[in-house]
């Protein structure tokens, strides 16, 4: 199989979409208003699900196309909509005040995590001229932006969005670096399980209300 | 043989069947213990097979089982049976006391089921991606566990359970992704560079940059599972609010169940990129886990939490001892896996008499177990002794065993490191179960009113204290042939 250089027009629009994807991250983590995380988030599956397609039609690989389809189905539409439903409107969630850092220094630290990315994906273990070593440093970089958000917010439904996109950039990377992965398919849907659960457990749980009100900082019962 | 497989990995699932066609507590209860009985006697067999005819796969590589499956499943399984013995009293017990609804119990032999089924067949899977799936699936069950008493502390800790052990999901499928591309200049189909023997046969080949970090990668999100510090933060939580049994599970049987994937990854890192690599790591991780773990038992207020700590050091002492490496030190490593989750399983079932009938879970409101609980009294004070490694318990046994392999592989001061801190968490976790057992009781004390409930209840704490001073003094030709079968397999 022909791996997918970067120069050819498929490799263009592939780095094109993961620098959308990559920006998407940063927009997210320079927002304070809960429906901007959601729509935000809604966009960068929606870049996920075109890289998706594209490479789909590159190896034209079946897998990889269910997988384009899924990813538009869940993460871009059904995903963002049960939050916006479930989570803010039935919360009556707005501005984001659980901050523990301000915007721009969340921002500096993210811009340091993206070259720390370039950094520890060593050139040597990527061919030179192959799109993946220019994509796997951007997923890895959304990777760590999203534990970022995760680690900056300490509201449950903003930490939500933050794994989230998590596992935006696992998808990404794994998608180019190995398409051919047996299991990818499966295990998109089963992370979406996963991320079911978690909204689940936001809404469904009787502590709603509380951890609505409240911030995961005040969440204090258990220490130690 | 296949048969033998599906026989040790379906039957537990018999209760969430059972619950389905309209079974109560008690039902479910009995098709449970039933079931992990069946679990248990079929892992027996699996070993005695592996062990006579070398290891078995099927499917492809998909159903893989060597020694070191069968020791697992052998260990998870005694678990289950001791733990569905514990929740069928329990369970029982909360329902009568209006704990928990009719509803609760069902979801809980649902999930139970779910949760016992997914770690079992973790071991039978020689797909390293079907292994992630089964891995998260069983933490996924759990956690419907964790939350089950519906109150604001037991949410808040399925909270942290599950954000913090999905982040630990996704790193450990990016170390699998990294795996399978460290195979890319292999002839090996898509599924083959996934499948351990495969792998394990061809580490010679496999790309080292990328090998070393899928390695590092799966340490972290497989260890978020085993609870290595700084990754273990949901674990005394999630410990502390689930259910006992289910407590008994997490600790004995998940744990093992994360520790299981890590162990297979470091053969492969080790074949490839020679010991010295993998065993820092484990050291990094280890020793940290061992220090936290033990300095917080020190000062724990909350029993439940400190049995969780005392686990914490456990895995930490495992990864230790997987960092000493050799014969003596994955040997060590193993039978501790297996001490420890008895002793750990028989503790976390005696706090459940405690939470029952005291109605607390803080130390310092227990006091004179011996007298008003006499067998749950008994039972813990043993047991604790036995898990911080007394003589004549088989902690002891393995705990040297790790000692002298730090000794062979010439780590003097680390092993004499790992001494010192095993002596304060010996200290710790004692002082506190000592205190609680003996003193001025408040009287007799009702764990379980009905008499059937405390038979049922009894029976795991006893027999898990005779299997634990038994293998202490004497460990069984049967099992140091699948041991010794076991660490041949890493190596």
């Amino acid at each position: 199989m022909q791996s997918l250089s970067s120069s050819s027009i498929d490799g263009t629009l592939l780095t094109l979409s993961s620098v959308g994807i990559l920006l998407a991250a940063f927009a997210c983590l320079g927002s304070k208003l809960f429906n901007r995380y959601v729509a935000y988030y809604g966009f960068q599956s929606v870049l996920l699900s075109f890289a998706a397609a594209v490479v789909a039609y590159h190896y034209d690989s079946a897998e990889l196309w269910a997988l384009a389809v899924i990813t538009l189905a869940l993460k871009g539409i059904a995903i963002p909509v049960a939050t916006q439903r479930l989570l803010l409107h039935r919360l009556d969630l707005k501005r984001d005040v659980a901050l523990s850092t301000g915007l721009s220094t969340s921002l500096i630290v993210g811009a340091l995590l993206t070259a720390f990315a370039y950094l520890v994906i060593e050139p040597a273990d990527l061919p030179h001229g192959v799109v993946a070593a220019s994509v796997v440093p951007l997923s890895t970089a959304v990777v760590l932006l999203g534990g970022l958000a995760m680690v900056v917010r300490r509201h449950t439904v903003a930490q939500l969005i933050g794994w989230l996109i998590t596992e935006n950039g696992v998808f990404l990377g794994a998608i180019t670096l190995v398409a051919t992965f047996p299991f990818i398919v499966e295990a998109g849907i089963f992370l979406d399980l996963v991320a079911a659960t978690l909204i689940m457990v936001v809404f469904v749980s009787g502590i709603t209300r509380r951890l609505a009100e409240a911030t995961s900082s005040e969440l204090r019962g258990l220490q130690g | 043989m296949t048969a033998l497989v599906v026989l040790v990995v379906v039957p537990p699932l018999a209760s969430a069947l059972a619950v389905a066609a309209g079974a109560r507590a008690r039902g479910a209860g009995n098709v449970l213990v039933a079931g992990a009985l069946v679990s248990f006697a079929s892992a027996l067999v699996m070993a005695v097979r592996v062990v006579g005819d070398g290891h078995f796969q099927a499917l492809g590589g998909f159903v893989y089982v060597d020694a070191l499956s069968a020791f697992f499943a052998i260990t998870v399984s005694g678990v289950v049976v001791l733990a569905s013995l514990g929740s069928a009293a329990y369970l029982r017990a909360e329902e009568d006391s209006g704990e928990l609804s009719g509803f609760q119990v069902r979801i809980y032999y649902v999930f139970f089921a779910v949760f016992a089924s997914g770690m079992l067949a973790s071991f039978v899977a020689g797909n390293l991606g079907m292994l992630w799936v089964l891995i998260e699936a069983s933490t996924l069950a759990s956690a419907a566990l964790v939350g089950l008493e519906a109150r604001a502390p037991s949410l808040e800790a399925a909270w942290k359970y599950v954000i913090i052990s999905s982040f630990g999901v996704t790193i450990a499928l990016v170390a699998t992704l990294f795996l399978f591309y460290s195979g890319s200049v292999l002839h090996l189909s898509s599924n083959e560079r996934l499948t351990w023997p495969y792998l394990f046969a061809h580490a010679h080949a496999l790309a080292p940059t990328s090998l070393r970090l899928a390695f590092l990668l799966a340490v972290i999100g497989y260890g978020t599972k085993v609870g290595l510090v700084p990754m273990h933060t949901w674990l005394p939580d999630a410990h502390s609010e689930a259910p006992s049994p289910a407590s008994a599970m997490l600790s004995a049987g998940l744990l093992n169940t994360g520790m299981y994937a890590i162990i297979r990854y470091q053969a492969i890192a080790r074949a490839t990129l020679g010991p010295r690599y993998p065993s820092n790591v484990l050291f990094v991780f280890g020793f940290a886990t061992i220090f936290v773990g033990v300095l917080f038992m020190v000062r724990q207020g909350n029993f439940k939490r400190m049995f969780a700590y005392s686990s914490v050091e456990h895995m930490g002492i495992i990864s230790v001892a997987l960092g000493f490496g050799g014969v003596l030190g994955l040997y060590g490593a193993l039978l501790q896996v297996l001490y420890h989750a008895i002793g750990k399983a028989v503790l976390f079932l005696s706090s459940g008499h405690l939470v029952l009938g005291y109605k607390t879970r803080e130390s310092a409101k227990v006091r004179g177990v011996l007298g008003s609980l006499p067998l749950a009294g008994g039972v813990l004070l043993l047991a604790s002794l036995a898990v911080a490694g007394s003589p004549p318990f088989g902690v002891f046994l393995s705990e040297l065993t790790i000692v002298r392999a730090g000794f062979a592989v010439s780590e003097p001061l680390l092993a004499g490191f790992f001494l010192l801190l095993l002596v304060i968490g010996f200290v710790a976790l004692t002082s506190t179960t000592l205190t609680m057992a003996a003193g001025e009781g408040p009287g007799p004390v009702v764990a379980y009113p009905r008499r059937s409930g405390r038979v049922l209840a009894g029976v795991p704490l006893l027999v898990g204290l005779v299997v634990l001073v038994v293998l202490g003094l004497w460990v069984p030709v049967g099992l140091d042939h699948l041991l010794m079968h076991a660490v041949g397999a890493l190596r």
